[in-house]
């Protein structure tokens, strides 16, 4: 098991006891909202799991190794942005590729823009945001995001030249 | 017709993206590959079992214990810096993937949570994510690691900021639309 899935039993478990401390009625009304959201998007999850089934299958790290070569500049951010959106998987799938990457001779400015770009304008990440915020939020998010990625690979490059 | 369309259309769209990847995985590998691709979604999907039920189970219970007007008065418009830097700390310290937080996210907006609260929630737990720091410094060094957390320490709550004084009035909009 997981540490965030022992971590995120403790926070159901602590809600749980103050629920039940709340009184019957909280704990019952608790049950009904998480049976509901489940319902609401269980064949939503099935489906994004399936894309993250693909993903893992076609692992794309080869062709990620031949986009950001050793001084790539501005181009390794601007790549970087791009390949962070389709980056798939969590921490432990993405961390060893990009130190792959490193080894490589990725530079510093392009591994920050890709891990900024990977954790907040993620493809796969939207598609589970989709069932719970509607489009309009992930909308919103995304594109005001967009900058963000270059900004911060931009400055790395700037600081730590 | 249009009201099926609208109300799966969040459906439609991943299925697209399947058949495309799936599509990928044929030219590669025939059939074999499209079903190995299934399988290994559904074989994911049971490894995370656990962890969607903690995290739907979290929802529930968040949503049944707090009073809306504790989410009006810390995390809801009015709440303003405060209850963006409020989420920025609960985003920080929540772990697990999006299948995690975003049932959360998604309880804390039909509870009355602001836009720029719920921006600063999500952006906090991907680029702070507290549970992800030791794996970041494992694998590629104290020196990349604390670079990228110092310089992506501020965008949390300035794009919750931010996000808030541009588009904090769509919310409404935002809330309706998921609860239909």
């Amino acid at each position: 098991m997981s540490s965030a899935t022992i971590i995120l039993w403790i926070i159901a478990a602590v809600l749980l006891v103050f629920s039940w401390r709340a009184g019957q009625e909280t704990i019952k009304k608790g049950f009904k909202f998480a049976w509901k959201t489940t319902k609401q998007n269980a064949l939503l999850i099935i489906l994004a799991f399936f894309i993250v089934g693909y993903v893992n299958l076609l692992s794309p790290e080869e062709l990620i190794t031949s986009w950001i070569g050793p001084d790539s500049g501005w181009k390794g951010i601007l790549s970087s942005e791009f390949l962070g959106m389709l980056l798939p998987g969590g921490p432990y799938v993405v961390f060893p590729i990009i130190d792959l990457l490193m080894q490589a001779g990725a530079g510093l400015a392009p591994v920050i823009t890709l891990i900024t770009s990977w954790s907040t304008q993620s493809l796969l990440t939207v598609s589970f945001e989709l069932p719970f915020m509607g489009w309009r939020f992930s909308a919103i998010r995304w594109s005001v995001g967009l900058i963000i990625p270059l900004l911060t690979g931009f400055a790395a490059a700037l600081i730590w030249r | 017709m249009d009201k099926v369309v609208k109300k799966y259309s969040i459906h439609l769209i991943l299925l697209a993206v399947i058949l495309i990847l799936a599509g990928i995985a044929f030219s590669k590998g025939g059939w074999e590959f499209v079903a190995e691709g299934l399988l290994q979604g559904l074989t994911i999907l049971g490894k995370e079992s656990l962890l969607l039920i903690a995290a739907f189970l979290t929802a529930g219970l968040l949503q049944a214990l707090i009073k809306k007007e504790f989410i009006t008065r810390w995390l809801g418009r009015e709440a303003g810096l405060k209850g963006i830097l409020l989420a920025c700390l609960g985003g920080g310290l929540i772990p697990g993937g999006p299948y995690a937080y975003y049932p959360i996210a998604g309880a804390l907006l039909s509870s009355g949570a602001g836009l720029g609260v719920l921006i600063a929630f999500v952006t906090a737990k991907n680029l702070w994510s507290i549970s992800r720091l030791p794996l970041e410094f494992g694998i590629l060094g104290a020196t990349v690691a604390l670079r990228r957390y110092l310089i992506t320490f501020l965008i949390p709550p300035l794009l919750g900021i931010s996000v808030e004084w541009l588009f904090g009035s769509a919310i409404e909009k935002i809330r309706k639309s998921v609860e239909e």
